[in-house]
């Protein structure tokens, strides 16, 4: 139950930042960007109506998530202590801190919901909405990592809120900007308005983007102080991964930039309406992930305070070096016989089994999507070269490439957990529903099974109206989601980290299959080609990934 | 289409891991520089990075065949510092396995292994 508990808590963690960027980002965006005051004749009250609607509805969110997660740390602790945690938790930083902002945020959403939404014109209440929520922003200062600890406590609360409020102040503009997308397919607002926020956000999310920067590198600089923590450690992992995530999120910005600079010069607004939307949308699926991957590097050591468990540069590359697949499984009766080993405490013992178990499955996993993706990258090219020509006919066989995810799906199902049904002597319920990590697998193998099935029905119908096709690319970035926020920390960091940093690479290249894979359902052609080409391409590197995998021993 | 996604996003809500975060860590312990002696009390002092709550904290003493006992614990002089009162032991293999919260919410568990001489 732990686990679960702990696990949730991650999740929770990444819901808390959404929230807080729809309703902090939602507020900057009233008083920098929309400027009702400045703006009577162009907005009507369906505009104002929606935006203030996401403010207070991201503020009750959020102090709903608030409670939650204190909700979830007593359970946590009542399963791992074995005892009731007070009153002792009601003395400590985190419940007093918790319950304050929640208290903080339910003040701020129903002024919000009680009074802003009837002044939507009002400037003076726009900035008394923002100095309602100033409280609530410093409060959340004691709930993030810097407050345990006793080197520049105070500078790292502050620099930590203005990142977190940064950083909100961009993405909750983006969750804006998709609300007036939507309004304006809906024929509920002006067309002017489109191209007209866009450029005026355009400013204001560069100074959002800046001030991440600026108070996001000197945090890192505490946190980590060599290349190899960097580079070998789960805290830099993540960091490089967030890195990652907002250099993609600003190429998609760059994009919108560029299509709006061609607007003014042009008046033409084709790429405005025909491409920067659905571009905003992928820009939000990476935005989404990078929330929930900065809650997931709160709960892990930083690198400075693990110069002994810290992998060097040399292990981590060897992590991903090409090797020869293991074709062949230990015996069901060996891994059985190496657990009660692998588990001890006191003279353990590493299993070879345990481990070798664990190689063939992420290999035969890897053969099985490397294959997959090669068709489905096949299935781009419409015409083969010489000497391969004269299989040009059978290349539309290659649409079918989905199915393998079936396949893939029914091997799981045999092999993930060994001694569970139908291998091992557990029964299929029992197992499923008394053990997480056999749950996890079971979710997993449906996962698959339906993102095979989901993906070969859209691939086939030929209803242009259809939702099918959408379903692929919103479980590929919940996939990426997971794989990002869940770190494999447990009694040997450096063991787990060498198993993260190829869980976290598959999560970006999941991110991209599902971005790429949205953009080529939503764009023009060609621009829908090359998108859907590079999404089968991420899945080819994930097959990659996983065909050369190789556990350490522990 | 929208009830069967929820469904698969709900369903997922309740995938787990088995090990818990682990934000607080030992950056010290006694034990590197002082060995434990068979058949006298000792204590064993333990460095952490962050802020500890000890009253919401745990830590065992691990025995051969896994057999667990509660330590009693104190907080140290110094900042992150907890000194664990180990009793009369024999010579062999043992372990310091903690449960740990931090003061920023972080639930922690760890292994430290030590011989009795």
């Amino acid at each position: 139950m732990a686990g679960i508990a702990d696990f949730l808590d991650s999740l929770v963690g990444g819901f808390d930042l959404i929230c807080y960027s729809l309703t902090i980002g939602g507020l900057f965006w009233g008083l920098f960007v929309l400027r009702p005051w400045d703006n009577q004749n162009q907005y009507n009250s369906i505009l104002l109506h929606k935006t203030i609607t996401l403010v207070y509805r991201g503020g009750f969110l959020l102090a709903a998530a608030q409670l939650f997660k204190l909700v979830l740390k007593i359970w946590l602790m009542t399963a791992v202590l074995e005892r009731w945690p007070f009153p002792d938790f009601a003395y400590t930083t985190q419940f007093i801190g918790g319950i304050v902002r929640s208290i903080l945020t339910i003040f701020l959403a129903g002024y919000c919901y009680q009074t802003l939404s009837k002044h939507p014109f009002s400037k003076s209440h726009w900035i008394i909405a923002v100095l309602v929520a100033l409280p609530m922003i410093i409060s959340g200062a004691w709930l993030v990592h810097a407050a345990a600890r006793f080197d520049n406590k105070s500078l790292q609360m502050s620099l930590t809120v203005i990142h977190q409020l940064a950083a909100a102040a961009w993405i909750g503009g983006i969750f804006q900007l998709v609300n007036l997308w939507l309004l304006r397919q809906a024929e509920q607002v002006p067309d002017q308005l489109w191209p007209l926020m866009l450029r005026r956000f355009s400013k204001f999310g560069i100074a959002s983007v800046l001030l991440i920067l600026a108070s996001g590198v000197p945090i890192a600089l505490q946190y980590i102080d060599t290349w190899n923590g960097l580079v070998g450690t789960g805290y830099g992992n993540l960091l490089i991964v967030k890195i990652m995530l907002l250099s993609l999120a600003l190429g998609f910005a760059l994009l919108n930039k560029k299509a709006v600079a061609q607007y003014i010069v042009s008046a033409n607004d084709y790429v405005l309406n025909k491409r920067v939307p659905y571009y905003i949308e992928a820009e939000s699926f990476v935005l989404i992930t990078l929330l929930f991957t900065a809650a997931s590097l709160a709960s892990q050591p930083p690198a400075i305070d693990i110069p002994t468990l810290t992998a060097s540069w040399q292990e981590v590359i060897n992590t991903f070096a090409p090797q020869i697949p293991q074709m062949n499984s230990p015996s069901h009766t060996a891994l059985i016989a190496g657990e009660a080993g692998r588990v001890a405490i006191i003279d353990q013992i590493p299993s070879i089994a345990a481990t070798e178990w664990s190689n063939y499955n992420h290999n035969i996993a890897g053969i099985f999507l490397t294959v997959m993706s090669f068709f489905a990258m096949l299935s781009y090219v419409k015409f083969l070269p010489y000497p391969f020509s004269s299989l040009s006919r059978y290349v539309q066989l290659t649409r079918y490439w989905p199915l393998g995810f079936v396949g893939l799906g029914v091997f799981l199902f045999f092999r993930s957990d060994a001694e569970t049904w139908p291998l091992g002597p557990i029964g299929f319920w029992e197992s499923t529903f008394n053990n997480g990590e056999v749950l996890q697998h079971r979710i997993a193998t449906f996962l698959v099974l339906s993102l095979g099935l989901f993906e070969l029905s859209a691939r086939m119908t030929k209803n242009p109206d259809s939702k099918l096709p959408f379903v692929f690319p919103l479980l590929a970035a919940f996939g990426a989601l997971m794989l990002l926020t869940h770190s494999h920390v447990g009694f040997q960091a450096k063991s787990a980290f060498l198993i993260q940093v190829g869980h976290t690479t598959m999560g970006l290249f999941s991110l991209i299959l599902a971005c790429g894979r949205w953009l080529e359902l939503k764009l023009d052609k060609p621009r829908s080609d090359i998108a859907g080409f590079i999404s089968v391409a991420a899945l080819f590197q994930i097959g990659i990934i996983l065909m050369f995998y190789r556990e350490p021993l522990y | 289409m929208n009830k069967l996604i929820q469904s698969i996003v709900l369903l997922l809500n309740f995938i787990q891991s088995e090990q818990l975060s682990a934000h607080a860590v030992v950056t010290d312990y006694s034990l590197k520089k002082t060995a434990i002696y068979a058949n006298k009390s000792d204590k064993i002092e333990l460095t952490f990075n962050s802020k500890i709550e000890l009253g919401l904290s745990q830590i065992y003493l691990v025995s051969k065949g896994d057999k667990q006992e509660l330590l009693k614990a104190e907080n140290g002089s110094k900042q992150g510092q907890i000194i664990v009162y180990v009793p009369p032991l024999q010579s062999g293999e043992y372990a310091i396995k903690f449960k740990i919260f931090a003061a920023d919410g972080h639930l922690t568990e760890d292994v430290i292994h030590f011989s009795v001489v």
